[in-house]
């Protein structure tokens, strides 16, 4: 047998491995994911969550919304939090060193004042420059802190150093939420009598091209622009199938640092957010299981699959780019920082299935696809092209759209947000172009990422938005 | 080819054949689920357009109880029209009118609810709901006791109260809920036997219940005793709603309990029912608990303590904890004139304790 037979032999097995693995996993989480949405749906149909929203035993909780130069929208997005149905909650906005007129504005709209405020570091931060509290008893729950610019990981953990309340509800400042968001938001932490919830996570939707009035949402419209379309459907696959399925397990990840809520005590036994990471909200949470496991403490991280937040999606391939690359480093980052977990008994599900999950598909899974993309031409080229590697490139295609497909006919069943059959349609045939169009350059994003993190690049990254329909101006 | 050798098997699968095979099963999959999906969303429109008709005949209906003018006597029928008579055999009809009249109810009350009740009842829905009662499903039986609940039959609390211990959260949460509406206060005995743990979510939706109730005098110290610790924490819970001083030493226990929830919620207690001797108990066990109940105890202080419990909150302006520091400087701000003039006096080298000073002071003159 000569070398070159050797390698390619091995090869080809390894890839079929890997393929035999990854369709393993995909159908592990279409029937977990099931299980977990129809108990959820189950549960839910007939709770009043009314009765939380003015209930004194409710839990207390503290809205957090670091802002950067979000001038352009900040006082609406302000109002929306404010008028979050429910009694027992105090909103924080951070303004994170922004150059813009973001405060000047706060200041004028929510008739604010400076006041003399303790702020009790029990977590380090960027000096703060000043707290704000309005006048108006209308307002009486927000305060605004001023701070000298850190990253949204320092924002957040001066939102954390000011809280008052036992639990963090952490959105971003654009986002939009629904009406009930915080009531479906504070259940599981209720719930649970043999376990402590330490943090639940909410479905992230894409809002592009949805009609938002007043920081509500208003129409929902499937995007016209392929990108945000493509992304609707990743989305759904990602929140309805991914994370419900790794919920059922006990074996959550990731909570979107977009919209997710978490214990406080919790969080500040573990010190907060990370800011010397991009993916701070993965690290945060991964900290956290690490922690309970350590202290073995039994303890839950909970999903709701109701779609609560509405987010604008990156229109451009650059803004995409820069956000995919950005994922990559935080999920490399929070791997290096927990490796002690891979594959440790001692970490249970953690160490032993969420953790080499993440390290092999969702880190490994754009290297070793780039490999294949790669030996396959190099095999083509010296001729050496055999049917089996092509049946696993059909195989993990075919997959995939079946995959997608299934994500929407979960969709469909459960909260079924596009209801002409026109929508539907155009979902379907974004799940057959994804492959080709989009999957490739999500995996040459990745690789840049992974490219940047070699290089020692820290950076963020400027996110360009659109804005939804009636906004047109851009942040950084 | 050693490895080819062994996967020989493989080998023989992977041939062009076969790859013709997989591809074609995977297109006729997506193709299948394309259609499947189609065909799923005609089914479903159609059954939305049928469900706008069913909410209008059921909002029709509802109205005409709701606003029936005649004497209401058990015999009485309100009129109702030959087609809503042939639909109610229809299941998806009746959910719909069952769910209707069932959200109305809530938010009803006086003679309209009870033309309601009549309704339901004179449409024989409470036999469906009897029968749901039995499904192997639990959330087909936790829907049909909250059904049964929110039209008050009261008849029918003997088959539900097995239901309050059930194994099924879902079901013993609404059995339980059953049978505070149907009972009140006094429905609260199923704390006697649960062997289950109630959640907190479960004593929010008990108290929350029982809100919208007259209070009556129940026993409650026994649950103080009980073997399951979410009965004793609401039991505390109630005693702090309702103020029931009588307890004031049955609480005192509490502080003493093993588990440390129960004392924190003990602690929490004693900021609705206190005594002149309260904060002296809590300062006793201060030192004895962990950060969490320590500063419980000084919230509580800031809100029961007096100027005799001054010399105790200057000692933790020493504390290394400035969360302590915060609240100490707090309660001794409220707890009086003496109180605020010895945060005035306290001359401190510490810029932070001086920052929560004047804090506390602005929070006093606010």
């Amino acid at each position: 047998m000569n070398w070159q037979a050797f390698v390619f032999d091995g090869f080809t097995y390894l890839m079929m491995l890997y393929a035999f693995s990854l369709m393993s996993f995909y159908v592990f989480i279409g029937i977990f994911s099931v299980g977990e949405t129809r108990n959820y749906i189950r549960r839910n149909s007939f709770t009043d969550y009314r009765m939380l929203a003015s209930a004194i035993d409710a839990p207390s909780i503290t809205v957090l919304a670091p802002a950067h130069n979000e001038g352009l929208t900040i006082i609406e997005n302000v109002r929306s939090l404010l008028s979050l149905n429910y009694m027992h909650i105090e909103v924080i906005v951070i303004n994170d060193g922004s150059t813009d007129d973001s405060l000047e504005k706060l200041i004028k709209a929510y008739d604010l004042y400076k006041t003399d405020y303790f702020i009790n570091e029990q977590l380090p931060t960027q000096p703060v420059i000043a707290v704000y509290k309005s006048r108006n008893l209308v307002y009486r729950k927000l305060i605004v802190v001023d701070k000298v610019k850190g990253g949204k990981a320092d924002a957040l953990n001066v939102g954390i150093n000011i809280s008052h309340h036992d639990y963090l509800v952490i959105i971003d400042v654009d986002c939009v939420l629904e009406q009930d968001a915080i009531l479906k938001l504070a259940k599981p932490f209720l719930e649970q009598t043999d376990k402590r919830v330490i943090a639940a996570g909410g479905v992230l939707r894409i809002a592009n091209g949805c009609e938002v009035e007043g920081g509500r949402l208003v129409k929902i419209y499937l995007p016209e622009q392929f990108l945000p379309r493509i992304q609707t459907l990743e989305y759904i696959r990602s929140f309805l199938l991914s994370r419900m399925a790794w919920t059922r397990l006990n074996g959550l990840l990731l909570i979107s640092g977009a919209f997710g809520s978490f214990d406080k005590e919790i969080v500040i036994k573990c010190g907060g957010y990370n800011n010397k990471t991009v993916g701070e909200d993965m690290e945060l949470l991964v900290r956290m299981r690490r922690y309970m496991e350590e202290q073995k403490e039994p303890y839950k991280v909970s999903f709701i699959p109701d779609p609560l937040c509405w987010t604008e999606a990156p229109a451009t391939y650059k803004t995409l780019g820069i956000q995919r690359n950005r994922w990559t480093r935080g999920t490399i980052e929070t791997l290096q920082n927990h490796k002690k977990m891979f594959f440790n008994p001692k970490y249970h599900i953690l160490g032993l299935v969420s953790y080499p999950y993440w390290a092999f598909f969702e880190f490994g899974g754009p290297i070793i696809e780039t490999i294949g993309y790669f030996m396959f031409i190099v095999f083509c080229v010296v001729g050496m092209i055999s049917w089996s590697v092509f049946f696993i490139m059909i195989s993990i295609f075919s997959i995939g759209v079946l995959y997608s497909l299934f994500a929407i006919l979960m969709e469909v069943l459960t909260y079924n947000q596009y209801k002409q059959k026109r929508d539907l349609l155009r979902l379907a045939l974004v799940a057959v172009a994804e492959p080709f169009v989009f999957h490739p350059f999500v995996v040459f994003s990745a690789i840049k990422g992974n490219f940047d993190f070699l290089m020692k690049r820290h950076n963020w990254g400027n996110m360009t938005r659109q804005g939804f329909t009636h906004r047109h101006k851009t942040k950084s | 080819m050693l490895l080819l050798k062994l996967f020989s098997p493989l080998a023989f699968f992977i041939s062009l054949r076969t790859i013709g095979v997989v591809i074609l099963v995977f297109t006729n999959l997506i193709v299948c689920l394309l259609i499947f999906m189609l065909i799923y969303m005609y089914f479903r429109s159609k059954r939305e357009k049928n469900q706008v008709n069913y909410k209008l005949i059921s909002d029709l209906l509802i109205h005409k109880a709701v606003f029936y003018d005649g004497i209401m006597l058990p015999e009485t029928l309100i009129p109702v029209t030959k087609r809503v008579k042939k639909l109610i055999d229809n299941k998806y009809f009746r959910n719909r009118l069952t769910d209707e009249l069932v959200v109305a109810k809530k938010n009803i009350t006086g003679t309209s609810a009870e033309n309601l009740k009549h309704l339901y009842q004179q449409l024989n829905l409470e036999q469906y709901a009897l029968k749901n009662l039995k499904s192997r499903y639990w959330h087909i039986k936790a829907k049909a006791i909250q059904e049964l609940y929110l039209m008050e039959l009261k008849e029918y609390e003997f088959e539900l109260y097995p239901f309050a211990n059930d194994k099924n959260e879902l079901i013993r949460m609404e059995a339980q809920v059953a049978l505070v509406q149907f009972n009140g206060f006094e429905g609260l005995l199923f704390l006697d036997d649960i062997t289950y743990s109630i959640s907190e979510w479960q004593q929010i939706k008990l108290l929350q219940k029982l809100s919208n109730l007259p209070p009556v005098h129940v026993s409650i110290d026994s649950w103080l005793k009980s073997s399951n610790i979410s009965v004793v924490i609401f039991a505390l819970k109630l005693i702090r709603n309702y103020h029931r001083f009588e307890l004031h030493d049955a609480v005192l226990q509490c502080l003493d309990h093993p588990d440390p929830e129960v004392r924190l919620q003990a602690i929490n207690c004693f900021s609705e029912i206190y005594t002149d001797e309260t904060s002296i108990h809590l300062i006793s066990r201060f030192w004895r608990e962990g950060l969490k109940h320590q500063l419980a105890i000084i919230k509580a202080l800031q809100n029961i303590g007096s100027e005799n419990d001054n010399p105790f909150l200057l000692t933790l302006l020493h504390n290394d904890n400035y969360e302590m520091k915060l609240f100490a400087a707090r309660a001794l701000a409220r707890s009086g004139k003496k109180g605020l003039a010895s945060l005035n006096d306290y001359g401190s080298y510490d810029n932070k304790l001086n920052d929560i000073i004047i804090q506390v002071k602005g929070e006093l003159a606010a």
